[in-house]
């Protein structure tokens, strides 16, 4: 399976730019995935794990708050596609259903405790705080990169979860509106919506002015 | 330069980055900017805290991906083993259906028996009962079974750990 799935990206990138075969393409990758996923192919699933290990736990770490926390949702997460990997359909993006999956475990968790949304995690209220990758060589820019961040971290957290959540797979996981709109089961007019007044407010905040 | 222009000018910035905008507004935007200092400085911050959400990052846990992998190989294995399941109960419940709706017949049958052989009453009857009781019988042998693997699968498990 995996193997035909590299076969298919050579031919693919054979092939230069020619929108519609890569578009067929990526239907046929898609069906390939969705019927590796009804199998509960192991081989499928080790290679998405791979795959989108790093996408899925930083959403998940920057909807939590909590990178503990975002481990237990990432393994339960890919519990979750294995089980239910039928119900994908091969015409969607991967990605946006298993953020989807990964947004109700979230939600569930959090209504457990007996809160309504995502808003209550707003404010994180345990954890460790967030960690950064370090892969600048220079120290001083290292240093620069990691205020800087540690600044775009604090805004991120005083943001309402729902806003901070669109702007990270509209800005980090460059999903599209309709994609979105998918993860959260909402009208594209309320992510718009959503997105707009967050960087609005992300741009506030990051000015040091209150949202 | 009116405040209309510069509300547009302010939608058309943020509108860009979310949905993008039509050519003649992109052009509009980019006069308006190069007349506009305001404008220009929040064009330059929006594409800032996008340039920051892009440049945030996270260090992944030690071997996250192989944990995870071992423990969706090991829920598979239990997913394989459930749709075995699903086909004993459907077996047991078909042929508890039978044996309600042959019950008359088999006790006729066995009663016939009986006499002809000329055992004694409480031994067809018996073999009634035995009969009706076979498919219980054979679900609790199998329940014991799966149970036994169970405890074996936990005791090996928590070997690992």
């Amino acid at each position: 399976m995996c193997a035909a799935l590299n076969g298919s990206f050579r031919q693919a990138a054979l092939a230069g730019p020619a929108s519609l075969l890569f578009s067929t393409f990526m239907a046929d990758d898609k069906k390939s995935l969705a019927l590796g996923l009804r199998r509960r192919d192991p081989e499928v699933l080790d290679a998405l794990i791979e795959q989108y290990q790093y996408r899925l736990f930083r959403y998940l770490v920057y909807i939590t708050g909590n990178r503990e926390r975002a481990e237990d949702f990432f393994q339960e997460t890919w519990i979750r596609v294995l089980e239910r990997g039928h119900q994908y359909d091969g015409k969607s993006k991967f990605e946006a259903w298993l953020f989807s999956i990964a947004r109700h475990l979230v939600i569930d968790w959090q209504r457990q405790k007996k809160a309504q949304s995502l808003d209550a995690l707003t404010n994180p209220e345990e954890g460790a705080p967030m960690e950064f990758a370090d892969d600048d060589p220079s120290p001083l820019h290292l240093a620069l990169a990691r205020e800087s961040e540690e600044t775009v971290q604090a805004s991120l957290e005083k943001l309402p979860a729902i806003y901070r959540e669109v702007l990270l797979l509209r800005f980090q996981e460059e999903l599209g509106l309709v994609e979105i709109a998918t993860v959260l089961s909402a009208p594209l007019s309320t992510v718009k919506s959503r997105l707009y007044r967050g960087l609005g407010d992300l741009r506030t905040l990051l000015a040091g002015e209150p949202a | 330069m009116s405040q209309e222009l510069h509300a547009r000018a302010e939608q058309l910035i943020t509108q860009e980055r979310i949905e993008g905008i039509s050519t003649a507004d992109q052009l509009w935007l980019q006069q308006h900017l190069a007349e506009c200092e305001s404008c220009s400085a929040r064009a330059g911050a929006t594409a800032q805290a996008i340039r920051s959400l892009r440049g945030l990052s996270v260090v992944l846990p030690t071997a996250l991906s192989s944990r995870t992998q071992f423990r969706v190989r090991l829920r598979a294995q239990q997913l394989r083993g459930e749709p075995r399941w699903r086909l004993v109960w459907a077996a047991c419940g078909m042929s508890w259906a039978f044996g309600a709706a042959t019950a008359p017949y088999v006790w006729r049958g066995l009663e016939w028996a009986g006499h002809r052989t000329g055992v004694p009453n409480f031994i067809w009857e018996l073999g009634f009962g035995l009969w009706w009781a076979l498919p219980a019988a054979v679900v609790a042998v199998i329940l014991l079974m799966q149970n036994a693997g169970r405890s074996s699968e936990t005791d090996w498990k928590r070997q690992e750990n």
